[in-house]
């Protein structure tokens, strides 16, 4: 195929293609491997489903990451490497072309060819599929959302076999991310001929044909999932495991008490409140990386309360972020005052300009805003959250700081997880507790939470000059010039207040000193069992 | 006995079919959907969701497809655990539930049994103050206290059994869930039983037959121990219900793949075919044990039976 790229492209795919690392688990040097390669992980809850259209949570992408592999995967660092793609270029703005390695084969034996791409990908848009990301990833494909939305049919959809190992990929606009994108498992293949024979049932042990690293063993629903080495896999020779046990357990104390007792080697998250405590008992174990994900608390801009940027401001400037990390939550997450987290992508970081004054400048400033603003010390307003004790913890000190530095009194009101995100979504509320997990390392992930129109969109707010910038931003091949407009963008969003940023997550968790290939560097937290083995103990 | 017994299966039907509706109308009207969550679903996506499940049909059409299924033995397929059928789920957690509940049950009645009369026959004795303590501790005691202690001392301090999970019916697994429903159910049915036995040893007819010169060991087993019996037969149907299906906090402290986990997920989550399945399941059950409760009192109680 003639390649019509820009210069800048060409020279960006070819170094894409010789910056590679080294594809397997890297074992350093004096590490000896333990006999028995086997390792239980607790996953936190059941899976929704294993198969990888559907999987939308991050428990069941866990699992579907080990069983299925997709053009691009990420090595145990989270940089993007080649999966089933052995290196890929873009033939122009909305052109990529994906050359596979002709080695890899499914479970069963049969080859992984461009065609299986082309299938899973169509399978994964089809309304048929009923996949909650379908429109997620799908606007970033050719048709993808129109196929998605029913308009038109999935044929149609920009992904196309050019030879049986050679895939091409259009995109409705640049997307400079997408062998970012395609890490994620809901792009990758699926096993055509087990999908149409088995049905619903085909996720199934027995019936299940992956193309990963690893193999369906047994699945007993609520109790465990139980994966085995593949065989077949094209890297096998570079698995160190030859067993993973995926357990489900909810509850984070009982968690933690499995691990106490060696039937369990790694703590999905500590119990709120036991971090300092467990890090002096194992100070070996407790492992604790930061993640791309935000916590930060909704204004619905249009509700009457918080129609006015100055009350809104005022509110957000006044919770001491510092006190909330170190004492408050204590399970070394980091303040933020914006929406950009430390290791993404796509955009700088950028704080607020008080975010340094000291705090009684805020306070005085804050006070000001609101007097400007006709509120007086007494308002109320309510704040909504889902019963937790973690949530409810930030929610006390938040209301303590409204109430103790302007005089604002908040009702705290708690409610079941769904409850909460209905009335999110409906806005019905006035302040909401919110968090954000980012689903592929680009800024415009995290736009889609402020952007007009968003269906991610909960505050109701729109600032349609920083939208035509990102629309601006989308369409532009010149990475450079996305980052700028994009950090502008995000920017001017955030003076706008529609909420507020507190603390970017990090994952406090407990894994056996002897599981190596846990990198701290991590922070989309996907960490695939190929890049885990056991040290001898 | 069988016309009696065939009366009240059949009474079952309008039972079931008014708790179908209820339970049907009440999870449809509780606030957020199946298909909320924090990621917002567009309305594209949520439209081919709701075709996949019918929820796109008027009410109506979805309650009579639902009663449909129904009858054909079909629960529906699962909201939340999508590649399941709520009869999967159900075959999957039953027997555990059944397992744990079941074997508590019997081994709680037994032990319940033997301390109440034994504190019933020796009143005011140290054994009576004993029996009672372990019921008020029980009673006192929260299962989410009495697990956690048990765990710590069983697994973690002297690693005697394991700290939780389940793995295929291993004797070792169910040791722990079972001695804490015991002891929670054991404080319940010997308590009952010591009163029970206690007012009928003070009664005319016992009092007659010890003044016939009959030994207290045929007094208590011919004459008191069946109408003492009753009460205690009263409280063992709804100790078996929520120790087989509502034993959430055991399940939770030793993550146990059973049926009160699923009933509370199910909730969470508004997985209605799954909440509704599970309605029908604990249903069937309440209704069984309590015909099996009524035709022990009629073979217990000969006026009963005469009735």
């Amino acid at each position: 195929m003639k390649i019509n790229a820009p210069r800048h492209l060409a020279l960006l795919s070819l170094s894409i293609a010789l910056a590679f690392p080294a594809l397997a688990a890297t074992i350093p040097p004096g590490v000896q491997l333990h006999p028995t390669q086997t390792l239980i992980r607790n996953n936190a809850s059941e899976p929704e489903s294993l198969d990888p259209a559907v999987a939308e949570t991050v428990g069941a992408n866990n699992i579907t990451r080990d069983l299925f592999e997709g053009l691009t995967a990420n090595d145990a660092a989270g940089k993007i490497i080649p999966g089933l793609a052995e290196s890929w270029r873009q033939t122009n703005a909305t052109t990529w072309v994906f050359k596979m390695r002709q080695n890899a084969k499914w479970s069963n034996g049969d080859p992984v060819t461009a065609q299986d791409v082309v299938y899973g990908i169509r399978r994964f848009v089809d309304p048929k599929t009923a996949s909650k990301y379908a429109t997620v990833y799908g606007v970033f494909l050719l048709n993808g959302k129109e196929a998605a939305t029913g308009k038109k049919p999935t044929s149609d959809v920009g992904v196309k076999a050019l030879d049986k190992f050679t895939v091409e990929i259009k995109t409705p606009f640049p997307v400079s991310f997408l062998p970012q994108l395609l890490s994620n498992n809901n792009l990758g293949p699926v096993h055509q001929a087990s999908v149409e024979k088995f049905g619903k049932d085909w996720t199934k042990p027995g019936n299940l044909v992956s193309n990963g690293a690893f193999t369906l063993k047994e699945w007993q629903v609520n109790s465990r999932i139980v994966l085995e080495k593949n065989p077949h896999y094209w890297d096998a020779a570079n698995v160190q495991l030859t067993r993973v046990t995926y357990l489900p357990v909810d509850d984070e104390k009982a968690d933690v008490k499995l691990f106490e007792a060696g039937q369990n080697e790694w703590v999905y998250q500590l119990p709120p409140g036991t971090y300092e405590e467990l890090k002096k008992k194992y100070p070996n174990d407790v492992r604790n990386a930061p993640m791309l994900a935000a916590r930060y608390y909704d204004f619905q801009t249009k509700s009457p309360a918080f129609k006015d940027v100055r009350v809104r401001k005022a509110l957000s400037m006044v919770i001491d972020r510092d006190i909330l990390a170190q004492k408050i939550t204590a399970d070394g997450q980091s303040p933020i005052y914006g929406l950009v987290v430390k290791g993404m992508e796509g955009a700088d970081m950028t704080e607020y300009d008080w975010a340094r004054w000291p705090m009684a400048k805020k306070v005085e400033e804050a006070k000001k805003l609101l007097a400007e603003a006709g509120v007086k010390p007494g308002t109320k307003y309510t704040f909504s959250y889902n019963t937790s004790e973690y949530h409810k913890k930030m929610a006390i000190f938040a209301q303590s700081e409204w109430k103790t530095k302007l005089g604002i009194n908040v009702e705290l009101e708690a409610m079941e997880f769904k409850v909460l995100v209905k009335k999110r979504h409906d806005g019905e509320f006035q302040l909401a507790r919110d968090g954000f997990v980012a689903d592929y390392n680009d800024v415009t992930n995290f736009l889609a939470l402020v952007r007009c129109d968003s269906d991610q969109n909960n505050t109701f707010h729109c600032n349609r000059k920083a939208e035509e910038l990102i629309v601006q931003a989308e369409q532009s091949d010149d990475s450079g010039k996305r980052k700028q407009l994009l950090t502008q963008a995000m920017k001017m969003i955030l003076d706008d207040y529609p909420l507020i940023p507190l603390l970017q997550y990090s994952l406090p968790r407990l894994v056996k000193s002897y599981v190596g290939g846990y990198s701290l560097e991590n922070a989309q937290d996907r960490y695939r069992s190929k890049d885990l083995y056991i040290i001898k103990h | 006995m069988w016309s009696y017994t065939l009366r009240r299966l059949l009474a079952t039907i309008p039972t079931l079919l008014a708790v179908i509706t209820a339970c049907y109308i009440l999870v449809h009207a509780a606030p957020g959907g199946p298909f909320d969550s924090d990621r917002n679903v567009s309305e594209a996506v949520l439209a081919n969701l709701q075709a996949k499940y019918h929820l796109d049909l008027p009410p109506w059409q979805q309650y009579l497809h639902y009663l449909n299924s129904l009858l054909h033995g079909d629960l529906g397929a699962s909201f939340r655990y999508a590649d399941w059928s709520v009869n999967d789920l159900v075959a999957a957690a039953l027997p555990v539930s059944l397992t744990i509940g079941g074997l508590s049950i019997l081994i709680s009645f037994i032990v319940g049994v033997g301390l109440g009369i034994t504190a019933a026959l020796r009143q005011n004795s140290l054994a009576d103050y004993g029996v009672m303590l372990i019921g008020n501790l029980g009673s006192v005691f929260p299962s989410f206290v009495i697990g956690p202690v048990l765990v710590l001392v069983f697994a973690l301090w002297l690693h005697w059994l394991p700290a939780g999970g389940w793995d295929d019916f291993k004797p070792a697994f169910m040791v722990l869930p079972i001695a804490l429903l015991t002891f929670i159910n054991v404080a319940t049915i010997a308590r009952v039983m010591r009163g029970s036995l206690l007012e009928v040893l003070h009664s005319n007819f016992i009092r007659t037959a010890r003044a016939k010169g009959l030994p207290t060991r045929l007094v208590v087993m011919r004459h008191a121990l069946k109408p003492a019996l009753l009460p205690v037969i009263s409280v063992m149907s709804p100790l078996a219900i929520s120790s087989i299906t509502a034993a959430l906090v055991t399940e939770t402290v030793f993550s146990l793949p059973g049926i009160g986990k699923l009933i509370v997920n199910g909730a969470g989550n508004r997985d209605y075919t799954l909440v509704l399945g599970l309605v029908v399941l604990i249903t069937v059950l309440a209704v069984t044990l309590n015909l099996l409760v009524d035709l022990a009192y009629a073979a217990l109680d000969p006026k009963i039976r005469y009735h």
